[in-house]
């Protein structure tokens, strides 16, 4: 007896300890982002729901329905709206779970997966706990192996994500989603039909009118937002409902508009501009965002999952019926998805040329978390393509844990500098300040 | 093995469509006892227009009933479906509600505007302003029975090649010169704007969205498969005057044009097939456009007309909506990444790819060089306006 009791206390201790360092981290994190000067007005809304989220540990706000986490940007959000549940997308990017994940996934896995494991090993947290069901599309083998340890505790589905983009491909996702929905309907309870399918498109919908202004303002140069605040606003997406996620970026979007009718920039300074790319940025590991922007330069524009490309791309419905909108929803999940799981994978660089072009982007850092192969791999290409374009390209590979924080800064830093060196410099009228 | 059965079929179908063309005389739909090719202004106010417009009433009542069959049959073939059985109710029951819908461009107005005009100058615009232009041919398909029609179509003397050469030079000359010159003008948008049966067509396919029935969704393989039937389609349409048969007994524009102007027209299979045209214009959006024989006449020119479609290939991220979109299947507008111009021989420049795409500018429409239609995300947006989701701006 005496035992048991010992081994009670030694897990709950363990808990203890872990929700401490968790929320000590993620309130660290958050802190940080507060730090950056320059925030526009309604960022605050954003910062509410991570604050809930990571460091009061509560739940999504979702009024009575259930909850389906989610894992890739090839879920359709639609779908899930349609039957009557709320996605929570659920890459995690805690450094607390990675820990414990550590010695759950083998040692080569990738943080981001070794995170959920440990999340889902702990349980300790409530937007995993609260899930009704969780849809994990097979975009790496990392993610098909996390499908069947999270299997043990949740309803788990999985997505087949085909290599490549042809019509048959389209034809066999269009399938999957009909099954997804089926299980979906079971899960929630609801119906999935014709009306709220509709209602789905248009929450998700409104989200991304939202987003699409937000972008465009984004693109102003010089710069009306942080590429880290930004990153901060995009995450929030991952556990709010996506009507009210666009009601929040509506007021983000007009305190923007305000700031240019009042000329108010993030600085009157050239910063170099920076595209950040590669491997899933999830708060709370923002450090690289947060070490640009901290060590002058500005994240312009970024081409990862969890920041603007996972819900860029709308569903665009060319035949208005349940089968269109299915198609249309297939279609967006596949075709413009530049996640480096398809076979042929070039037209994730014509997107970064759209992006440096648009955003006139001075040097491109490639983020590698370590493990993460597919990213990885397109590191070479990405740098051959760019280099033809006069484009510094650095690749930065991180864990999720603090001790490589000083190496990322010293590498950062010297990337700025390079950039710097290229810069013509500027005229200054007034005394520098400091950044 | 597969190869080979694919020809094996495509032969096959060649064949039947060559042996229907050259005896269509055989098959009556409907025959007049006299055909009348007189017509006026009070004969369309008279009793004797709804007897000369039987067979299309015919033809409408036997469409309709064979649409409303094949989403019969399709339901309980759904109903077994092992996968796709759970949404019978959803697939195949009465859809309520709106699906978000973006606002309609200016582009897509002037389309429909200019194909409802064209249509009415086409079947009677020549009994309401005169024969002033029916020397000049258009090459488009409204039945060139229907003798009041505002201009002569090509389609006569393309598929009657043998009497073209009987004419007096000056007619051939004029026969030639406006055939290439429109085709050169316009290109192919003369199938998008102004032939009669891309309307009817077009009119089915709003029919369909409206009641939100489910189309037939083509893929590549589909569409590779009707190209040499297209192509043999178009042999027939030129060889058949030199082997004795008359291709306007096949052809399914007949059972339209002449019919409303009047004109009391025995129709032989090209009833039958304005019933498919119809069926077909429902469940696929301009069917028939996809293997229309002076389509590809005007493909084979379209390379040189001014009417075009660009694409900024930078800002496309390869989404394929407009593929999803384009009626005639045209692959290479979302797959072309270095060239700007990506007008295909079978584009019939119906702004739908452009309705679609949700990039800024990444494609458009040009005429001689000037942008018509662009892309915008904005427009694609606007169906998801604060207003139009039910919710408040603030």
């Amino acid at each position: 007896m005496t035992v048991k009791s010992k081994a009670d206390t030694l897990k709950e201790r363990q808990d203890r300890r872990f929700i401490n360092k968790e929320t000590h981290t993620a309130a660290k994190y958050l802190r940080r982002l507060e730090e950056l000067s320059n925030a526009p007005d309604g960022i605050e809304q954003f910062y509410q729901v991570l604050k809930n989220i990571y460091v009061e540990m509560g739940h999504t706000e979702t009024g009575n329905q259930k909850t389906v986490g989610t894992y890739c940007v090839m879920t359709p959000p639609e779908l899930i709206y349609a039957a009557g549940a709320v996605p929570v997308k659920l890459c995690s990017g805690n450094y607390t779970a990675f820990s414990v994940g550590d010695s759950v996934a083998p040692r080569d896995a990738c943080p981001l997966v070794k995170a959920v494991a440990g999340f889902k090993q702990t349980g300790l947290m409530p937007v995993y706990e609260d899930c009704s069901m969780m849809i994990v599309p097979i975009t790496c083998d990392c993610k098909k192996k996390i499908a069947g340890m999270l299997s043990e505790n949740c309803n788990v589905t999985t997505l087949h994500i085909p290599a490549s983009r042809n019509d048959e491909d389209i034809e066999e996702f269009t399938e999957q989603l009909y099954q997804l929905m089926e299980k979906l309907e079971k899960a929630t309870g609801s119906r999935i039909t014709f009306e709220s399918l509709s209602e789905g498109f248009r929450k998700v919908g409104y989200a991304q009118y939202e987003l699409s202004e937000f972008i465009r303002l984004k693109k102003q140069i010089p710069y009306l937002i942080r590429g880290s605040h930004a990153m901060a606003i995009m995450n929030a997406a991952a556990y709010m409902p996506a009507d009210m996620w666009g009601k929040a970026l509506h007021k983000v979007n007009a305190a923007l508009r305000k700031n240019i009718a009042e000329n108010k920039t993030v600085t009157t300074k050239k910063l170099p501009r920076i595209l950040l790319t590669g491997s899933p940025i999830v708060f709370p590991n923002i450090k690289i965002p947060l070490l640009i922007e901290e060590t002058g330069g500005i994240v312009a524009a970024d081409e990862t999952c969890m920041g603007e490309r996972g819900m860029w791309d709308p569903a665009v419905i060319t035949d208005y019926s349940f089968d269109g909108m299915i198609r249309a929803l297939a279609n967006r999940a596949v075709r413009p998805c530049p996640c480096p799981t398809f076979a042929d994978n070039s037209q994730r660089i014509y997107r970064l040329k759209q992006l440096i072009e648009e955003n006139q982007i001075q040097g491109v850092i490639y983020h590698v978390l370590r493990g993460c192969l597919v990213y990885d791999f397109e590191y070479r290409r990405i740098e051959y393509e760019l280099g033809k374009l006069g484009i510094p390209v650095i690749r930065l590979e991180s864990d999720y844990n603090e001790e490589d924080i000083e190496q990322l800064r010293i590498r950062i830093e010297a990337f700025i500098e390079l950039i710097k060196l290229k810069q013509t410099p500027e005229k200054r009228t007034t005394v520098r300040r400091d950044f | 093995m597969k190869s080979r059965k694919k020809i094996i079929i495509t032969s096959a179908v060649c064949i039947g469509i060559a042996a229907l063309a050259y005896f269509a005389w055989l098959f009556p739909f409907y025959e007049f006892s006299v055909n009348d090719y007189e017509t006026s202004i009070e004969k369309l106010m008279s009793e004797d227009y709804l007897k000369t417009l039987v067979p299309l009433f015919i033809i409408i009542a036997l469409s309709a009933a064979g649409i409303i069959l094949a989403v019969f049959v399709r339901k309980q073939l759904v109903r077994t479906d092992s996968h796709r059985s759970e949404f019978a109710y959803a697939r195949t029951g009465r859809a309520i509600g709106k699906a978000p819908e973006q606002k309609p461009a200016l582009f897509m107005v002037v389309r429909w505007i200019a194909m409802i005009v064209f249509f009415f100058m086409l079947i009677w615009g020549g009994l309401i302003f005169g024969l002033k232009m029916s020397s000049v041919s258009i090459p488009v398909l409204s039945c060139p029975w229907n003798t009041e029609q505002m201009t002569e179509s090509s389609c006569y003397y393309i598929s009657h090649l043998n009497e073209l050469f009987e004419l007096p030079i000056q007619n051939i000359l004029i026969f030639f010169g406006s055939t290439i010159g429109f085709t050169l003008l316009l290109g192919r948008a003369i199938c998008g704007f102004i032939c009669p049966m891309g309307l009817i067509q077009d009119i089915m396919d709003k029919i369909r969205q409206k009641t939100k029935t489910e189309g037939i969704k083509m893929n590549d393989k589909m569409y590779e498969a009707l190209t040499p039937v297209k192509w043999f389609i178009l042999l027939i349409f030129v060889g058949l005057c030199f082997i004795g048969g008359n291709f306007c007994n096949f052809c399914p524009a007949v059972a339209v044009s002449p019919i409303l102007a009047g004109m009391s027209t025995s129709l032989y299979v090209s009833g039958f097939l304005m019933v498919l045209v119809l069926m077909g214009g429902f469940f696929k959006r301009r069917a028939f456009c996809t293997i229309c024989p002076l389509g590809t006449v005007m493909g084979m020119l379209h390379k040189y007309s001014l009417f075009r479609i660009k694409k900024d290939c930078q800002s496309c991220t390869e989404c394929g909506a407009c593929y999803e979109a384009c009626p005639m299947g045209i692959k290479i507008i979302y797959t072309e990444r270095e060239k700007a111009d990506v007008t295909h021989a079978n584009c019939i420049m119906c702004g739908e790819c452009v309705r679609c795409c949700p990039e800024d500018k990444a494609l458009s429409v040009t005429f001689a060089g000037k942008s018509l239609y662009k892309s915008s995300r904005k427009k694609i947006m606007s169906g998801y306006e604060p207003e139009k989701c039910g919710r408040d701006k603030k």
